[in-house]
């Protein structure tokens, strides 16, 4: 380390960091070649500038090779970087014969290497559509020309690599190709006449397009101990990590968010160093890294910023980036970049500060950060660990960051459940819409097809097969509905018809009477009213039949239903004709009384078929049986009608009340045992 | 083996990934120095270390470049993918959200290396058993639902430390004996040693190593 310490200082023997310690504050001259001959100069080159250098290198070269035949014959033993380099390059020299077989075959190998680089390399490809696309517009000739110097260039330094040629070497035989194709451009006849701008712009690109196929084998070459120095640089800066901007004596604030970004920015600038191949690619990433450290300060200060504050900030820019391959990547553009690029301009006045910056934190110790050896000690050994306020701001970001993740997933989720909850609201309308529809067109088969609901109420004849008559409304069906229940109201036709045998005039009185009274009860049915108020109007009506009164308010109402009702009530009286000769007497009284011209012409519209249905009624039957008893009370009343009306009227009051409970339980309980009812009515007759 | 410095016959490359905090950096600490790195520094873009190991009796060198694991340098991380033979995804065994973040850093992985690059899963942190917070069982699922290989690790007790470097190198080594990893492709992740003098002796050097080779 003394060691190193010692050579670094002799490097810049010229430079500010030779005399004193490592300072923050540069001059431009300290820039510059020590040579005075005005470029800028680099650490790597001396402090040179890079033509004072290489013909520095070329007399050390000299002396050296005398040297190293000497030490050769002394020791074998080397163990030093510096002196490995030496000893390299001495049995290159002087094994070369030796090595001549082997580098022939590989010379043989080579065209086949070349062009399997070529089309291997996707680099090639790419920068190859880069060329068409800036220089499509040169003529065949000039691309021709421009690609022969690309293939000697590549040639030439595969040859040297192979050959294993120390690096110096090769960057000066690089350089020498840098200034023949410059030349070359300048007074070939294909180049001259192009204007110098896209002269300038051919050169670049010429640069570009060999370091970028050569790239593997010129960075950070084997020859050469680069990667060591990168492993100390780094370990370095990371030991340095506890090192602020007040350190520094630099006036970036870590604290504030816009600066620290831009600091970001800036670092990220310069970590892009590494990801580039071209060395003008790179020093293109230092030189934005610089302007957005100039930014840094622009905004820090409020004012546009001078040197001496530049490269504080930058050696803090440095230490926080902590750059991959950082001496690697400074060294390949020091010896692979155009010199006419690194020895002026923005970005060789760039190059030339990062340069300082790297050597500052490779040379710095307490006292250039203006603190207390001890201090520094126990930073560096680890014994003393702070949070820097750029560390937690580090933390922070990340934080920042999941929180900000963390929220945009919450944002997706949200998007995602409204999206649901639109798709379920949907739904939900198209339900509601089919419903409707569902709705709609059902009351609209209803309204067409009202019908469906009228046969369901005309099967009321007992015969099931009403039911499956469905919709029909035609008479005829119906009529063969009656037909088909015929047979079993057949014997109660037949009672009857034996019952009008004893009175041919009752008879023909009650055919006329019976058909009214099968028409109600399907009326009755159809209305779905419960036989108790069919009950009660047949016993309401029948009874105020017998007061002519009433009678004759029924006719003058518009309610047919009563006249209808009116045989019916006789039929009722009818029925009981089997069990007495009153019965008959009574129905013969009714004939008479009914209002009944109007009544005769409805019945006389039925069909002598229907009159059968009458028959269907054994219920009535039934009722007048269970009422056999109370019968006989009205039999035994029967003089009554020849008493003035007022009496009669009492009288049906209570005929009223009393009939009224039989006729309830008879009409539910009879209606299925109907048949059992007429066989008793049969045994009875 | 030729002497001098560059005593080896491959360059493999690796990367680490992982969320940040998960022991990256304190992995390659461990792995190339053989220490535990108290106080490890936030790494910001990316940083790299290398060792030479011996696989099947070659001498192969790791250039392991270890990777920031903020979201904010992902764009500059994402640029090391490119030509990694081996990508070392680590998870801290403690928390589980950077067991969950595996399936994005395995995307990014599948996507930016090529196909023959091997993937090694490490649960860091396995020191850490009563903080768990991911099974080994479930990790061992996803890694062998993905094909990935699979180890808990501590990077501070140095348990399968090693052996995570080792493994995905012996895994290399034989894609590339198997001829299932191209060397002259770019961006294969795998250099062979350059200036071996004499190709033919390099190739008998090589038939001799896949004979003696166990593995």
């Amino acid at each position: 380390m003394p060691m190193c310490v010692l050579n670094l200082q002799r490097s810049y023997k010229y430079m500010m960091y030779a005399t004193k310690q490592p300072s923050l504050r540069i001059n431009q001259a300290d820039l510059k070649c020590k040579n005075g001959c005005g470029f800028y100069g680099n650490a790597d080159w001396n402090g040179y500038c890079s033509k004072c250098y290489r013909d520095h290198l070329g007399f050390e070269k000299q002396k050296k090779q005398g040297q190293a035949q000497l030490e050769k014959q002394k020791s074998n033993a080397f163990t030093k970087f510096e002196e490995k380099k030496k000893h390299q390059s001495d049995k290159k020299s002087k094994f070369l014969p030796l090595f001549r077989k082997p580098s022939n075959l590989k010379e043989l190998e080579k065209p086949h290497r070349n062009s399997d680089l070529k089309h291997s390399n996707p680099d090639a490809d790419k920068l190859m559509a880069e060329f068409m696309l800036t220089f499509g517009q040169l003529s065949e000739s000039l691309r021709h020309d421009f690609f022969k110097y690309i293939q000697v260039f590549i040639k030439r330094i595969q040859t040297d690599i192979n050959m294993n040629k120390p690096i110096e070497d090769v960057t000066e035989v690089a350089q020498k190709y840098y200034n023949t194709f410059n030349n070359g451009l300048n007074t070939s006849s294909t180049f001259k006449d192009l204007p110098s701008d896209v002269r300038d712009q051919l050169l670049d690109f010429f640069e570009k397009y060999v370091m970028t196929i050569l790239f593997s084998s010129l960075f950070c070459p084997n020859s050469t101990n680069d990667e060591e120095k990168d492993l100390i640089i780094q370990e370095r800066i990371r030991k340095l990590s506890w090192v602020n901007a007040h350190h520094l004596d630099c006036c970036i604030s870590e604290t504030s968010i816009e600066v620290r970004d831009l600091v970001y920015t800036a670092i990220t600038d310069l970590l892009g160093m590494d990801s580039v191949k071209a060395p003008l690619d790179k020093l293109n990433c230092v030189v934005k890294c610089c302007r957005s450290v100039m930014e840094v300060l622009q905004h820090c200060q409020g004012g546009p910023a001078s040197a001496d504050e530049f490269l504080p900030a930058l050696i803090f820019v440095v230490l926080k980036a902590n750059p991959a391959r950082l001496k690697s990547n400074i060294l390949y553009v020091t010896r692979f970049c155009n010199d006419s690029r690194l020895m002026q301009g923005e970005a060789g006045y760039y190059f030339t500060n990062l340069c300082c910056a790297v050597s500052f934190i490779e040379n710095l110790t307490a006292k250039s950060l203006n603190m207390a050896e001890e201090e520094f000690d126990a930073y560096m050994s680890g014994q003393i660990t702070c949070v820097s306020a750029w560390e937690s701001a580090l933390v922070a970001c990340e934080g920042m960051h999941q929180l900000r993740e963390n929220l945009n997933i919450l944002k997706d989720l949200s998007q995602r459940t409204t999206i649901v909850q639109e798709g379920s609201k949907m739904l939900r309308e198209d339900i509601e819409k089919f419903k409707n529809e569902l709705n709609e067109t059902v009351s609209v088969v209803m309204e067409r097809t009202p019908l469906v609901i009228k046969p369901r109420k005309s099967p009321i004849s007992l015969n099931p097969h009403h039911e499956q008559s469905g919709g029909a409304t035609d008479v005829s069906l119906r009529k063969h509905d009656f037909d088909q229940s015929e047979p079993e109201n057949l014997n109660f036709y037949h009672q009857n018809l034996e019952i009008g045998h004893l009175n041919d005039y009752t008879k023909e009185n009650l055919q006329l009477d019976i058909t009214p009274c099968t028409l109600i009860a399907e009326n009755a049915s159809t209305i779905s009213v419960e036989p108790t108020p069919e009950d009660h109007s047949h016993n309401s009506f029948g009874l105020s039949k017998i007061n002519y009164d009433i009678d004759f308010s029924d006719f003058s109402g518009e309610n047919s239903m009563v006249e209808d009702l009116t045989p019916e009530r006789i039929s009722l009286n009818v029925t009981p004709d089997p069990f007495g000769p009153l019965g008959t007497s009574s129905a013969i009284f009714q004939e008479p009384l009914v209002p009944l011209n109007t009544s005769l012409n409805v019945q006389e519209k039925t069909d002598s078929a229907k009159s059968k249905q009458q028959y269907v009624l054994p219920l009535v039957e039934k009722l007048e049986t269970t009422l056999l008893d109370e019968d006989e009370t009205d039999i035994q009343n029967l003089p009554s009608p020849m008493k003035p009306m007022s009496s009669y009227s009492g009288f049906s009051k209570q005929g009223l009340q009393i009939p009224s409970i039989p006729c309830n339980t008879g009409d539910i309980s009879y209606l299925n045992a109907h048949s059992n009812a007429s066989t008793s009515s049969k045994d009875d007759s | 083996m030729s002497g001098g410095p560059y005593n080896y016959s491959y360059i493999f490359k690796y990367i680490i990934i992982g969320d940040m905090g998960v022991g990256k950096s304190c992995l390659l600490h461990q792995f190339t120095e053989k220490k535990f790195m108290a106080d490890c520094p936030h790494t910001i873009g990316v940083e790299f270390g290398t060792r030479i190991i011996d696989v099947c009796g070659q001498k192969i060198k790791l250039q392991i470049w270890d990777t920031a694991g903020q979201e904010r340098f992902r764009a500059v991380t994402r640029s090391y993918y490119r030509g990694a033979a081996g990508a070392l995804m680590v998870y801290d065994i403690t928390r589980r959200s950077t067991y969950n973040h595996l399936s994005s850093w395995l995307t990014d992985t599948r996507n930016l290396t090529n196909p023959s690059t091997v993937i090694f899963l490490i649960g860091n942190k396995c020191d850490l058993e009563a903080q768990r917070d991911v099974t080994y069982e479930e990790a061992s699922k996803f890694a062998e639902e993905n094909g990935l290989m699979f180890v808990e690790a501590s990077a501070k007790t140095g348990d399968n430390v090693e052996e995570a470097f080792l493994e995905t190198a012996k895994k290399i080594y034989q894609s590339i004996q198997d001829g299932r990893l191209d060397l002259n492709a770019a961006e294969s992740g795998v250099q062979h040693k350059p200036s071996t003098p004499g190709r033919n002796n390099l190739s008998s050097d090589n038939q001799g190593s896949k004979d003696n080779c166990s593995c």
